[in-house]
């Protein structure tokens, strides 16, 4: 049998783990359920500090091109439905075929989080990346007028590139506060998290010819209390003093509810009206997606600053079972820089295991390297990602002890 | 009226040189070759991709990228095939899920248990 | 159940009120609030509420740092009876 390298996800991080690994002459298939290459990368759409476009659908494409230059096999369209271990070898079902090798990478990304309200199940209530993939990479319209429900980075970036395919937003608003939307309906929460991105203030439509913002959105932020219809940023109203109540509609959407709440998140009775849009995203985040490392047994963490649940891994990316590792946002919330990184500490890990360990050199400076594309992202999705990462790794080491004991 | 991108200014002009035909409970749209099910149906102003099992409520796509599997349709004869991942080719057959009957809840509803 | 009231569990219409009153009832897991409700145990496999599901039971119970709340099963994709029985010669 050829032994050839399964990764489960071909997107940033999986996709350049492939590269490494084929670039080093191992074989390597790629498997993933979407029908592009790419994963979340795809819809990413953003002007850097430096005035380059980060755009996903030519990253994608790059890495793609070289992947497949190298000989990897890429299965799109191909769900995997579960992973087993048996005397070191691993098999991965998918619908078609069970796979089988010796070592397994997954990088199966991030699921959003969602933020529950009345009426969000109508057709025409989608997730923020939804809406961004529609837009970016179907290039379709999610609807005429959206209104975006979650204030956080994610969705501010979203908001700008719906409005780049000439998009309308009634406005980026907060969900109503219970117990499961609480940190996102609360203004003053919302405000202290928002307070780290404050770099991506400046915009790609100044330079493109769209009207000025009058004021610093974020200076007004911190000097005054934020007021109730808002402040604008790339012309979209943020309104941080309401919150959607109700999505409302006959069969499908056709507007929300939408009260003025006071700092704690509360409801202002008699401040209700309704703002017409025929869509609407819900932004509450991204969770790591990390399903098949749980069947397969791992042990996980619960660390809030890597966005939830976290399979148990090193630097080298190597999970604490014999010939499966892991990469991208399986291991925590971040952008596809960092996910890139680590998919080639992943990928040099694979292959110095393949071959008796002659790249140790090349995979400490790969972590080394991850470190520090982590220090300069430009979006960071939590501001103590740094934190969780060493948290992690004092449970590995804890693991380990234990193990070892 | 599209709903169609075909300008953008970064992402450049869409190419809509290939188009195919399907039918989505019958009624015949236009689509481009290989776009998802989901994103043709949405160009085509639909945005009702079946009926809850139990309820009959509307859903239409949630996540677009295959986790929330609310866009589930049957195509071509199979059914809980995700509209959202799924490449439309010329002739698919795709067609919506419904309510279904509910017996044992409708029988305690209606004896009060 | 009200109609109006917020659906948590999209798959199998579970809602905010039905896990918030089962919760405070049985100060449960989110593992026994899913069991009691079905909230999570729908097509999706619970992947778009279990972390509101989660959020509603850690109100009455302490988190478990080291262990995923709501266990993942295989196949976490649904799988047809017709392609789990196929014999690949």
């Amino acid at each position: 049998m050829e032994n050839k390298t399964i990764i489960i996800g071909a997107g940033p991080a999986g996709l350049t783990a492939a590269i490494t690994i084929a670039s080093r002459g191992h074989s390597v298939v790629v498997i993933d359920e979407y029908m592009k290459p790419g994963g979340r990368l795809l819809g990413q759409l953003y002007e850097e500090p430096n005035g380059n476009w980060w755009n996903g659908i030519v990253e994608s494409d790059k890495l793609h091109q070289q992947a497949k230059k190298l000989g990897v096999d890429i299965k799109l369209h191909t769900p995997v439905s579960n992973i087993e271990v048996q005397d070191g070898i691993w098999s991965v079902h998918t619908d078609v075929e069970i796979h089988e090798t010796t070592h397994l990478l997954l990088a199966t990304g991030a699921a959003e989080n969602p933020l529950p309200i009345k009426g969000w199940t109508l057709p025409g209530v989608m997730s923020v990346g939804a809406a961004q993939v529609m837009t970016n990479v179907h290039r379709v319209k999610p609807g005429e007028r959206g209104v975006i429900i979650g204030v956080n980075v994610l969705s501010s970036a979203i908001a700008m590139e719906l409005k780049m395919a000439d998009i309308d937003i009634a406005c980026i608003t907060l969900p109503v506060s219970n117990t499961v939307n609480e940190k996102f309906g609360q203004p003053l929460e919302v405000m202290n998290s928002l307070l780290h991105v404050s770099h991506m203030a400046p915009s790609a439509f100044i330079k493109m010819g769209s009207k000025l913002m009058k004021n610093d959105f974020f200076k007004q932020l911190g000097i005054t209390f934020f007021p109730k219809n808002g402040v604008k940023m790339w012309d979209i109203p943020i309104m941080l003093r309401k919150a959607v109540t109700e999505i409302i509609g006959d069969g499908q959407v056709e507007g929300v509810k939408i009260s003025t709440i006071n700092p704690a998140g509360e409801v202002i009775p008699g401040t209700e009206e309704i703002i017409g849009a025929d869509f609407v995203c819900i932004a509450g985040g991204l969770y790591p997606l990390a399903e098949l490392a749980a069947v397969a047994g791992c042990p996980f963490y619960h660390i809030e600053e890597l966005g939830g649940y976290v399979p148990l891994h090193n630097e080298r990316m190597e999970s604490t079972l014999p010939g499966l590792y892991v990469a991208g946002n399986i291991t925590g919330i971040e952008g596809a820089k960092v996910a890139m990184c680590q998919g080639q500490t992943a990928g040099l890990s694979i292959a110095n295991n393949l071959e008796n360990g002659i790249l140790e050199k090349e995979l400490v400076s790969s972590i080394q390297h991850t470190e520090h594309t982590r220090e300069n992202a430009y979006i960071q999705f939590h501001p103590e990602i740094a934190h969780g990462k060493d948290k992690l790794k004092l449970y590995w080491d804890e693991y380990n002890a234990a193990v070892t004991k | 009226m599209s709903q169609r991108i075909i300008n953008h200014p970064v992402l450049g002009k869409l190419d809509e040189s290939q188009t195919i035909t399907f039918t989505f409970n019958d009624v015949e749209y236009s689509a481009l070759q290989n776009e998802s099910i989901a994103a043709a149906l949405l160009a085509n102003g639909i945005r009702t991709l079946r009926h809850h099992e139990e309820s009959g409520s509307p859903r239409g796509i949630y996540c677009n990228i295959g986790h929330c599997f609310e866009c589930r349709v049957t195509v071509d004869g199979v059914q809980g095939e995700r509209a959202c991942l799924t490449p439309l080719t010329q002739g698919m057959k795709v067609v919506s899920g419904g309510k279904l009957q509910t017996d044992v809840r409708d029988w305690r509803a209606n004896h009060g248990k | 159940m009200s109609e109006k009231d917020i659906i948590i569990c999209r798959c199998e219409e579970v809602t905010y009120s039905e896990l918030k009153e089962t919760a405070r009832k049985f100060q449960c897991t989110p593992r026994e609030l899913k069991l009691r409700t079905r909230a999570g145990m729908g097509y999706c496999g619970g992947r778009t509420c279990r972390n509101a599901v989660d959020s509603i039971a850690l109100e009455s119970t302490e988190r478990n740092e080291s262990q995923i709340s709501l266990k993942y099963q295989p196949p976490i994709r649904p799988v047809s009876f017709g392609k789990l029985g196929e014999v690949i010669e």
